[in-house]
């Protein structure tokens, strides 16, 4: 989130699209729900009516995996309209940048296309650069090649009839949306976004969050109390495991991670680190080789020399995607032997559930630990297969609950908030972190004696107060990990006038070096634990006193990276003289009498005309034009890989820059077609319960209030199938079939698109085979198929069938 | 009166308590002032926790008596939930004290139907062996004319449920094997 | 005389409130199937184990649909029947506004349920020693100085707790600023003398399952009398009242039975 949970009742226009709040977010409601009793309004697009539509205001239906559709036509409203603040778009944005000429787009494709590699040559993608090597601007929005103009004709295309017949909207909520959403542009109106899964598992997700983005600049509503672009999280710390690098592509505090290339520390700066001319552009990430230089410090330290790159060389190098969908298919080709699981339980939650399990079968040791016994960890005695033939070695470890451990965690909000163990744990269970030690001391005993390369493992840097030999009493001292984790001084040394000795913490990332001389474990942490003692942990601050500005940013409340800013992007809530757009709810402000911002933490401390607002961009401005992204640099809708409909918008079907897997590795990833599976699927979660279901249906509370799995089914589809609540149904895609009972709901209303009309069902994924409360998993239907740039899974629009159960008589 | 939240709402009673205690006499027939009654969270020690759900982040207050959970409920001083929370964050009580947990290091056998349990110091060399055969066997030192280091055996998924602190051990320890299939909640 | 509010238009049918009571006053889950009600609502009823539960109708609203949330439990009347037809006092309205029980004095002959006008008070079947039991309004918090657990659970604000006046007159000022948001009565103001338990609508409250049937005159006025000389024929009365209430529940109990059979070939 740029802004936090909080922060939602400064918003005067409330969107959920792409997420169903009040279910899986609820108690963000609290403040939907005040900011609505003081006037504002709340709008709601999804294809159910669901739990979050019964607060809405205006609530709009729209088929699953059109969500670009929809939002083109909003920028297209807003820009037919001229509803956009001008001034914010004009000196924050690259909507005055002038795009090169051979820059096109044609029938679903931009140049630069390589159907063969299924990816673009971005090259055309950029800006015309003058003399000096800054972007050509045009500040008066009329050149036909800044990005403004190209934007008014390519989302022109998007106008209401056809954003309507693509999304099957009716057309008088559509329009009220677009109004009411759109009227934000004005400088003392705000709005924010919410968004969470419902926008990112698609094969457009990252432009359906582009197409939400581009809006929301366009209306001046980025930086600002009340607005921003919210993503909201589903897991306690899904935050802070991102921000700590454990995905394939990124190190900690989203450093990248080595490919083949990166030989050296050098040629992976050259890759990574941005470069820009313009004086006014901060280019934060100009500090690159700082953080990644403090990183490796921290895992090798005194074994990380300027010779290896000060430990870089100890860093695997990549080849190629590693992530989820990738790890499956390499398992189930043998390629991975063993597996870790630390709380996560992929044969429930992963997509495709008959490969990921045939995968597990194909394992030589898995090492689970859970709170419970999941569906993962019992694969081999799942339904359907028999123990004998799985060879599977299992290691279960019980691992400790939230409250009988401390350490902290990082909300949706970026919140970093330290909890406490209350009781000793249970049994023989023990702390992920105790896990953790454990097996890293044992794993450098192991390699003591020899072994493949085996320095990164013995000369890992690694004492967290346990003692050298294994005592199941004693647990390692989680503050000695968060103080690493903050970042701490390898020798004595003065920086910014300051100076430090040898052992002191970091006081904020702005000291860290590229010298080796600071140990830094995650540089967005660094400011989070600054001192020696315990007093020193600002995640465990329970302080409420809000900050002057009275907006509930409670800066002395725990700790937000970075360095406590609360409002990310806070520049951008001023004019370019430092006035906040909207003085009765100012994030920060510039103070002429004493040089200095008031306020949140402002996005770097200079004067208000000196940097650009969008210090995180290589060229400090918003980018309604982004050549980041692998398929394109405006959004365009196309279809789901599996629609019953056409493309209207272009001859291009899906989206061109994803990856095929039902070509490339076939087996087991068939596809369906409209014929055989007419019905739209969809799947998703439930207040009572949680993700894959270990920590709820093993909950009797919880079970009692969602005991089964169930499909929701719209009136017309059900009488069309003669489908009543409480029948058993059967539902079908290409990849396999699952049961669950009927819950026929007019909250599911069929599409009208053009002539066609689309029907859609929703199945709720937290089943599984273990634990209490069972059922079939709705993942058993979905497919190995993936977003063009994250490759996160397509579990929100498939193609299926649903027939009624037939009971023998 | 609309922008008043529930805990406005009791210091206003609290402030009308004189004025309410002669209306509720006059409306009753009852003893005017009840004994108070023993609450379960009499005597018991009081612990912060954030709740491990969602990502809301919500703050809540465990209570102990004799090394025991008998009581979790909205921490009402967060700023973020002020007390209140969905059906959840309530039932993080059957978490702490639930029958289901795990208690001891179970291993199941190649071919076995069932677990056996086993003693952690059985269990932690056991697995350091395993890891150091694959990571041995899989590891790839060069691709081609090019430096790679990386173990291609050896997979991890999870972390989004746990700490920061033990999500960053793990983030280290996976890299130092030579994992590059690292991956977890937040890609799926 | 503390109250509380339920305007189920803030509800966003989360259920909080129905695992806070449950945490609080130790009950057991139930086993359930599917779904007990309409939309998601599980259990089926209130019992010895659920002492509240939320409703999920579906609804036409004025010129649009809706998915509107009732939420079921004792009302606390201000003069309770179950109180007056109690024959040994077990019953008791406290001054506070809870009306609760004491498991010592009960004799289980269960007139109170009978005598409740809302149905709520449910019989303890898993029990060897049985008593009636229903929501108390956590009256150990409230002479604590607490709200309830249900309502402290509460993230929008849909239950809230206070002076009874007060709150009776925040119920009001809801409905004269938003004319068009509510239905026009605030269900338990005056219902069987007044209840301390009020609710905001914006459906007919019949379809919340609330009762639209009911005098607004206290009904302790007919049952005290009643049931004053009882306690000198309880045995016989009880016994016979207590064969109603068993028929009436005999579907209970065959549930708890399965249930108690399931969790038994659990362990």
């Amino acid at each position: 989130m740029t802004n936090h949970f909080i922060d939602m009742v400064n918003a005067d226009v409330v969107m959920i699209m792409g997420s169903n709040t009040a279910e899986n977010h609820p108690i963000a409601t609290k403040w939907i729900t005040r900011t609505k009793e003081r006037g504002a309004l709340i709008l709601n697009v999804d294809p159910r009516f669901t739990r979050t539509s019964t607060f809405a205001d205006v609530y709009c239906k729209i088929r699953s995996g059109t969500d670009i559709a929809f939002v083109n036509g909003m920028i297209n409203y807003a820009l037919q309209n001229d509803f956009i603040h001008r001034e914010y778009v004009v000196k924050y944005t690259n909507a005055p940048c002038i795009i090169r000429e051979d820059f096109t787009y044609t029938n679903g494709l931009f140049s630069g296309y390589d159907p063969a590699k299924r990816a673009y040559d971005k090259t055309t993608w950029a800006y015309e650069l003058d003399g000096d090597g800054l972007p050509r601007r045009d500040e008066t929005l009329q050149d036909p090649r800044c990005v403004y103009q190209l934007m008014k004709t390519f989302f022109a295309r998007y106008d209401p009839d056809t954003v309507c017949r693509i999304t099957g909207s009716p057309k008088d909520d559509y329009e009220k949306i677009c109004r009411h959403y759109t009227s934000t542009w004005a400088p003392d109106r705000v709005a924010t976004w919410l968004y969470a899964m419902g926008t990112t598992q698609h094969t457009h997700g990252t432009q359906n969050i582009r197409a939400y983005s581009v809006l929301q600049t366009l209306l001046g509503n980025v930086g600002l109390a009340g607005g921003g672009i919210n993503a909201l999280r589903g897991e306690s710390n899904v935050q802070g495991s991102t921000d700590m690098g454990l995905l394939f592509h990124i190190l900690t505090g989203y450093l990248g991670s080595p490919t083949v290339p990166d030989q050296k520390l050098a040629d992976y700066l050259e890759r990574l680190v941005p470069k820009t001319r313009d004086p006014n552009s901060a280019n934060w990430w100009g500090n690159y080789p700082k953080y990644i230089t403090s990183l490796t410090k921290a895992w090798w330290g005194e074994h990380g020399t300027p010779e290896n790159g000060f430990g870089f060389d100890y860093l695997p190098k990549a080849a190629g995607n590693c992530s989820h969908i990738s790890l499956f298919e390499a398992m189930y080709e043998g390629k991975i032997k063993g597996l870790f699981l630390f709380g996560q339980n992929p044969a429930v939650g992963g997509p495709n559930s008959n490969k990921e399990r045939a995968a597990l079968d194909k394992l030589e040791w898995m090492v689970a630990a859970d709170l419970f016994e999941t569906d993962t960890s019992v694969f081999w005695k799942r339904p359907g297969v028999n123990p004998a033939d799985i060879k599977t070695e299992v290691f279960l470890l019980p691992a400790c609950s939230s409250v009988e451990k401390e350490g902290s965690v990082s909300s949706s909000g970026r919140w970093v908030q330290w909890r406490y163990g209350a009781v000793k744990p249970i049994g023989d269970s023990r702390s992920d972190l105790w896990i953790l030690d454990a097996l890293a001391k044992s794993l450098k005993e192991a390699y003591a004696a020899g072994g493949t390369f085996p320095d990164p493992i013995v000369k890992l840097n690694w004492d967290y107060g346990s003692g050298r030999e294994i005592d199941a009493h004693k647990e390692p001292d989680v503050h000695l990990v968060a103080r690493e984790v903050n970042g701490y001084f390898l020798a004595d040394k003065v920086v910014n006038e300051k100076s430090f000795k040898k052992g002191d913490q970091v006081p904020s990332f702005a000291f860290l070096q590229d010298d080796g001389s600071t140990a830094c474990g995650c540089w967005i942490y660094c400011g989070s634990y600054t001192g020696p003692d315990k007093k020193d942990n600002k995640m465990a601050r329970r302080d409420r006193t809000d900050a002057p500005n009275k907006i509930g940013l409670f800066p002395n409340w725990a700790w937000c990276w970075p360095v406590n800013r609360r409002i990310i992007y806070n520049r951008a809530s001023c004019d370019p003289r430092g006035r906040p757009w909207d003085p009765k709810r100012w994030v920060i402000r510039w103070n002429a009498e004493t040089k200095k911002w008031e306020g949140d933490v402002p996005d770097g401390p200079w004067p208000p005309e000196e940097k650009h607002p969008f210090i995180m961009r290589p060229d400090g401005y918003a980018a309604l034009f982004a050549s980041a992204l692998a398929d394109g640099p405006f959004p365009e809708h196309y279809e789901p890989l599996e629609s019953p409909l056409r493309n209207v918008m272009s001859g291009q079907q899906v989206n061109p820059a994803i990856k095929l897997w039902h070509v490339d590795k076939p087996d087991m990833n068939p596809i369906g077609d409209v014929s055989q599976f007419p019905i739209v699927g969809t799947t998703y979660r439930v207040s009572e319960h949680w993700q894959a279901g270990a920590m709820t249906r093993n909950v009797p509370w919880l079970c009692e209030l969602m005991p089964d799995v169930f499909v929701e089914i719209g009136p017309a589809l059900a009488k069309i199938r003669g489908i009543k609540s409480g029948d058993r149904v059967i539902v079908k895609s290409a990849r396999g079939q699952m049961e669950a009972y009927a819950l026929v709901t007019s909250r599911f209303q069929r599409f009208h698109c053009g002539e066609h009309v689309v029907h859609q069902i929703g199945i709720v994924w937290h089943f599984g085979y273990a634990g209490l409360a069972t059922g079939d998993s709705a993942n058993l239907l979905t497919s190995h198929i993936g977003d063009a740039n994250t490759m996160i899974p397509e579990y929100k629009a498939f193609l299926c069938n649903v027939e009624r159960k037939v009971v023998p008589a | 009166m609309s922008n008043l939240s529930r805990r406005e709402f009791m210091t206003l009673s609290g402030a009308t308590t004189g004025g309410a205690l002669l209306a509720s006499l006059a409306l009753t027939t009852e003893s005017a002032a009840s004994p108070r009654l023993a609450l379960k969270t009499d005597g018991t020690t009081e612990t912060s926790t954030i709740c491990p759900y969602c990502g809301v982040g919500c703050g809540l207050i465990v209570s102990v008596r004799d090394g025991k959970v008998v009581n979790i409920e909205g921490d009402p001083d967060h700023p973020v939930n002020e007390g209140s929370l969905c059906s959840k964050g309530m039932a993080l009580f059957q978490i702490a004290v639930n029958d289901r947990r795990l208690q001891k290091v179970r291993y199941r056998a190649p071919g076995s139907d069932q677990w056996q349990e086993k003693p952690w110091e059985w269990a932690l060399p056991e697995i350091a062996n395993r890891v150091k055969a694959t990571r041995d066997a899989t590891f790839k030192a060069r691709d081609g004319d090019k430096t790679v280091n990386r173990t291609e055996g050896i997979a991890g998924l999870g972390g989004a449920a746990l700490d920061n602190e033990e999500c960053y051990l793990w983030s280290k320890l996976a890299r130092a094997l030579g994992i590059v299939y690292l991956e977890h909640q937040a890609r799926i | 005389m503390k109250a509380m509010l339920i305007d189920t238009t803030r509800c966003v049918g989360c259920r909080g409130c129905q695992v806070a009571c449950k945490q609080w006053n130790g009950l057991p889950a139930e086993e359930t199937q599917f779904f007990g009600g309409a939309g998601y609502q599980n259990p089926r009823d209130l019992s010895s184990k659920t002492w509240t539960l939320l409703t999920y109708n579906e609804a036409q609203v004025g010129d649009h649909y809706d998915w509107v949330y009732g939420k079921l439990q004792c009302m606390h009347c201000q003069e309770p029947a179950c109180a007056a037809s109690c024959p040994t006092s077990a019953m008791e309205k406290l001054a506070e506004g809870p009306v609760v029980y004491h498991t010592s004095r009960c004799l289980g002959c269960r007139y109170c349920m009978l005598a409740c006008p809302f149905q709520v008070i449910r019989f303890d079947w898993f029990s060897a020693n049985p008593y009636v039991s229903k929501c108390t309004m956590c009256a150990d918090r409230v002479l604590s100085g607490q709200e309830p657990s249900c309502v402290k659970s509460c993230p929008t604000d849909a239950l809230v707790f206070g002076d009874r006046e007060i709150l009776v007159a925040e119920a009001h000022r809801r409905i004269e600023e938003n004319p068009r948001k509510y239905v026009h009565h605030v269900f338990g103001e005056r219902e069987v003398g007044g209840t301390c338990v009020l609710h905001l609508s914006t459906v007919p409250f019949e379809l919340l399952g609330y009762r639209s049937d009911l005098p607004e005159k206290s009904l302790r006025r007919w049952t005290e009398p009643a049931m004053k000389p009882i306690p000198y024929i309880v045995a016989g009365l009880s016994l016979a009242l207590g064969a109603v209430a068993w028929i009436v529940s005999r579907r209970d109990k065959r549930m708890v039975e399965k249930w108690v059979k399931q969790v038994k070939e659990m362990q």
